[in-house]
């Protein structure tokens, strides 16, 4: 197929931004239904990406490459393996659902709020399709600003706050891994004479696969992209901006954040960092999983204190990503798979958790956990869903959540049994604050608070639940058949180990 | 002098002839805007012409005083389009103040005749006798809104501090001088390879060497030579303080590319630990001085400290070794050309009615207020921090590309400059924040800015959108830069 297939996904949401720009602010109908349109359009385009890649294929498919400073031997490259297609449709997925549930609880600038959330789309599916490391970068900082501005612009009481700190955390990060992405082209340079393939990802797989970075320099750029990914997965202790930036987000906003943000991190550490750098990688394996640790275990325990809604799911994403890094770094096959299926799950089970949060939330406009109370009574249909993302969330088997978080305690068992007996005990402080959270907000007699509000309180609308739905069916899919996923996997997990070191198991 | 000598010099000559142009119209028609306007932008189009003829020419004229090259045209064509902007964006700001447009303009001509002076000066004295051409009429410019105490109070501080630093200047001159034997910057370079060969500095020519360095870090104002840099650029106006902040700026690199890259280079060795140091002192203080600013244009003034900091990171990675720190520094000028003139644009069209102060409060609500021009300086400003994909991200990136290549020292700042990138974030989205996140103080549009002014911004826009991914652009800024490198 000669089709550019990974440019149409990633610049379909730019033509319908630009589409939406020179439509008139006084039909926000018209903008909200362009905007759907747009990334449904993307969405089936992704789709169609997912029926044509084929598993068994070697490397990267669906490459594009084309001079774009040729001085410095940068390109514009894309392709995907099997990973970056799951996440690209994962995006997709989510973002027509984002802006499907932004109907009713965005009323203004509209049209400023659609723009930037389909050149967030750009730039998160930019990410995922990147093999140049200077393209990777630019499109990993085209995400921030958007998601700054909607944040920042339609966010919650403190939300300016919030989303400075959500930019100057990431851009720490982020300005630190452009110094090594360029140190690692310039190290790439000085061993070839030549600028050509000095950020071409595969060019410095191979270069590195050769042992050719030397260890102190593999160090120094390891910890500058570990960092920069480890602000934005986020790890203990870099996670504080996470809880400020979910709270005070619109509803549309935490989706993605949870959904697609944190992955970021997740992919750019198993794409890049760990590949380029495997010595540096197994050097600091053994701190990195230790803070995965303390990141499952302590927020699981913050979540159980919380007292408002969004910041408790907010803390339980600390909790599920330090699966995701644990199962990274532990080295093994089916950790990985596990990690992959973990980011997968996290996104919709999350994402679902923020959307059904955010629809009480447009009702009470209260997210406070101890003023709620009977919801079951009074929104059966709503207190359903949310008791289901809630037990997939806590890892009930038979829903997608378990059988990530079972490979990861597989993989890291193996590797040393203490991590395991550890993070299986979170699993046990996450049913904790799940399941308490759910008893005092849909059991027991229905609160004055809620009573108080008398016929606001509606159960879910046809379009909510049209938000919903997908999800809750992919997360009963995707538990019972797990190697929908896993056949995507074994591929990428083969080269992943290789390149990290670890046979070709 | 013959005639060839005249026409190496012809662009200095053509911006005084349009000066005296706009002088004479306004004897003529005195006090009429639209006549002075149209003479200063007609003979800025000559000046262009007379550039554009000595393009790809390489010629020494004066007996080796003044050159021309690639180097040459390439600062004179920025120098051009600082005064086009500069011009462009004036009126709008002048007019409802009662300030002359005719004075202005010519003033800020015989300025620009003094900064293409430098870019082809290759005599220690023409160098000097150049930069005292082009700060002279910056000192009248800063106090050009006379009956303002502010802005005289900024001129006063600039042009005693200014002619300061001149004087430390020359005496370092003299300095280098004496110990050379010769005022041609060539003559000088082949006597320091000696000097380098022996691999010990005279203490003369150390000293010679400190008293120039201190005079140009003045005029780029670098840290800790800053102190007239915010005054001045608050009390401005505000289309002079957008001059101010790049055109004496270039002007300063445009000598120490003539000078201390030229004649010093054989001793770059020796003032790598000075760069270094004022590299990372200059970004640093500038950066977290300006996060306590809750002026605009005051904030602005120590971002573009910041902003001197990031391209001194450039020439510390080419006296470490690396020459491509020389075209990074071009391009990096280039690019906060229009990127900080652009910033100062947006200030100079809210205060168009006078009184109206450039605090940050100004800009609250802006977004809704004027959504074109609340939109634009959303992107200088994210240009300015360094976002993908627009000029000001390039040019960090090539800097900082170039001090890596380094390694060392400029490595270390490479590092120290993201931080800093990563700091100046706060204070440029801040006023993001307030454009965009806060409700307008004052209720209703703004009036529209006039035809000049919407061309003047929308050239800086197109700059800072297009710079980096421009070709062309890429391709005469290495060429400018080769001439140093040779």
């Amino acid at each position: 197929m000669n089709l550019p297939i990974l440019s149409l996904i990633v610049f379909s949401p730019l033509v319908g931004a630009l589409a939406i720009a020179a439509l008139p602010s006084s039909h926000p109908n018209l903008i909200r239904r362009t905007a759907l349109a747009t990334s449904l359009v993307t969405w089936g385009l992704s789709l169609l990406l997912l029926a044509a890649f084929s598993v068994d294929g070697a490397g990267f498919q669906f490459g594009e490459t084309a001079d774009w400073i040729p001085d410095f031997g940068i390109q514009y490259k894309l392709g995907v393996d099997g990973l970056s297609v799951l996440l690209i449709v994962l995006t997709t997925t989510l973002t027509w659902i984002s802006i499907l549930a932004s109907f009713d609880p965005i009323k203004t600038r509209v049209k400023e709020y659609m723009i930037s959330f389909l050149i967030l789309e750009v730039g998160m599916v930019g990410v995922f399709a990147a093999l140049d490391l200077f393209l990777f970068y630019i499109f990993w900082e085209l995400v921030l600003v958007p998601m700054y501005l909607i944040i920042g612009i339609w966010g919650g009481a403190n939300r300016i706050y919030a989303t400075m700190k959500f930019v100057l955390y990431t851009l720490v990060g982020s300005l630190l891994m452009l110094v090594a992405i360029l140190a690692t082209a310039w190290t790439h340079q000085t061993a070839t004479g030549s600028w050509a393939g000095a950020f071409d990802f595969e060019t410095l797989q191979a270069f590195a696969a050769a042992g050719s970075f030397g260890r102190d320099f593999q160090i120094l750029a390891f910890l500058a992209l570990f960092l920069a990914f480890a602000i934005k997965v986020p790890m203990f202790p870099f996670h504080t901006w996470l809880p400020d930036a979910h709270t005070e987000a619109p509803t549309a906003g935490s989706v993605i954040l949870a959904g697609v943000l944190l992955k970021l991190g997740a992919y750019g550490l198993i794409r890049f960092a760990i590949p380029l750098y495997p010595e540096a990688a197994h050097a600091f394996a053994w701190p990195i999983i230790v803070l995965s640790v303390v990141a499952i275990i302590y927020g699981a325990i913050v979540s159980i204190v919380q007292p408002d809604l969004k910041r408790l799911i907010a803390y339980s994403s600390v909790s599920h990503m330090g699966f995701v890094t644990l199962g990274i770094f532990v080295f093994s096959a089916t950790a990985y798979q596990g990690a992959i299926l973990q980011i997968v799950n996290h996104g919709m089970i999350t994402g679902g958790l923020f959307l059904l949060v955010g629809m009480v939330y447009e009702r009470t406009h209260d997210r406070t956990i101890a003023r709620m109370g009977g919801l079951g009574a009074v929104l059966p249909l709503w207190s359903t869903a949310f008791g289901f993302f809630i037990l997939a969330s806590a890892g009930l088997p038979g829903l997608s959540g378990f059988v990530g978080e079972f490979l990861v305690f597989v993989g890291s068992f193996v590797y040393a049994p203490w991590i395991a007996v550890a993070a299986i005990g979170a699993m046990v402080l996450a049913a904790t604050y799940l399941l308490w959270m759910f008893q005092r907000v849909g059991f027991g007699p229905v609160s004055d608070f809620i009573a108080g509000l008398g016929d606001h309180m509606t159960d879910m609308t046809r379009t909510e639940l049209a938000t919903i739905a997908p999800l809750a069916a992919l997360i009963v899919v995707f538990g019972l058949f797990p190697g929908l996923i896993l056949d995507f996997l074994g591929g990428p997990a083969r080269v992943f180990l290789a390149a990290a070191g670890v046979g070709g198991g | 002098m013959n005639w060839s000598d005249l026409g190496c010099i012809a662009p200095v000559v053509a911006a005084v002839l349009a000066a005296a142009a706009v002088l004479v119209v306004d004897m003529v028609a005195p006090g009429r805007r639209r006549p002075a306007l149209i003479a200063a932008l007609a003979g800025l189009g000559a000046v262009a012409l007379t550039v554009l003829a000595l393009a790809g020419h390489v010629e020494t004229a004066f007996d080796g005083a003044y050159k021309v090259d690639d180097l040459t045209v390439f600062l004179d064509a920025l120098f051009l389009i600082v005064a086009a902007l500069t011009i462009l964006l004036a009126g709008d700001y002048l007019e409802p103040r009662g300030l002359p447009m005719a004075e202005f303009a010519a003033i800020l001509l015989f300025a620009i005749a003094g900064a293409m002076l430098i870019s082809g000066a290759a005599d220690l004295l023409l160098l000097f006798v150049a930069l005292e051409l082009m700060v002279l009429p910056g000192y009248v410019l800063a106090g050009f809104a006379r009956r303002d105490p502010y802005s005289t109070e900024g001129a006063i501080k600039y042009f005693l501090l200014g002619s300061f630093s001149s004087a430390i200047f020359l005496f370092g001159l003299a300095y280098v001088w004496g110990i050379t034997g010769s005022t041609r910057v060539d003559a000088v370079a082949a006597a320091l390879i000696e000097v380098a060969a022996t691999g010990k500095i005279a203490p003369g020519l150390a000293l010679g060497l400190a008293f120039v360095t201190t005079g140009v870090a003045f005029k780029m104002a670098a840290v800790p030579f800053h102190y007239w840099t915010p005054d001045a650029y608050q009390g401005s106006p505000t289309p002079v303080t957008a001059y101010l902040s790049v055109g004496p700026k270039i002007g300063a690199f445009a000598i120490a590319l003539r000078l201390l890259v030229a004649a010093l280079g054989p001793v770059k060795e020796d003032w790598l630990p000075v760069l270094v140091v004022l590299a990372a002192v200059t970004m640093t203080m500038g950066n977290l001085v300006a996060i306590a600013q809750d002026n605009v244009k005051r904030m602005l003034a120590y971002s573009s400290i910041a902003h001197t900091g990031y391209v001194l990171v450039g020439l510390a990675a080419y006296a470490g070794g690396r020459d491509d720190g020389l075209w990074a520094i071009l391009f990096y000028l280039s690019a906060y050309t229009f990127m900080n003139m652009g910033a100062f644009a947006v200030v100079a069209a809210l205060q168009r009615r006078p009184g109206v102060s450039s605090n940050i409060a100004t800009f609250a609500g802006l977004g809704r207020r004027d959504p074109w021009l609340g939109a634009l300086m959303a992107l200088f400003l994210l240009s300015l921090t360094g976002i993908p994909p627009l000029a000001g991200f390039w040019a960090k990136a090539y800097v900082i590309v170039a001090a890596i290549e380094a390694g060392g020292w400029p490595a270390a700042l490479a590092v120290l400059a993201m931080l800093n990138a990563a700091a100046a974030a706060f204070y440029y989205l801040r006023v993001v924040v307030y454009m965009y996140m806060r409700e307008p103080a004052a209720e209703g549009r703004l009036a529209a800015p006039g035809l000049l002014f919407r061309a003047g911004l929308g050239a800086t826009a197109i700059g800072t959108l297009a710079f980096g991914i421009f070709p062309a652009v890429l391709t005469a800024v290495g060429n400018a830069a080769l001439v140093l490198i040779g």
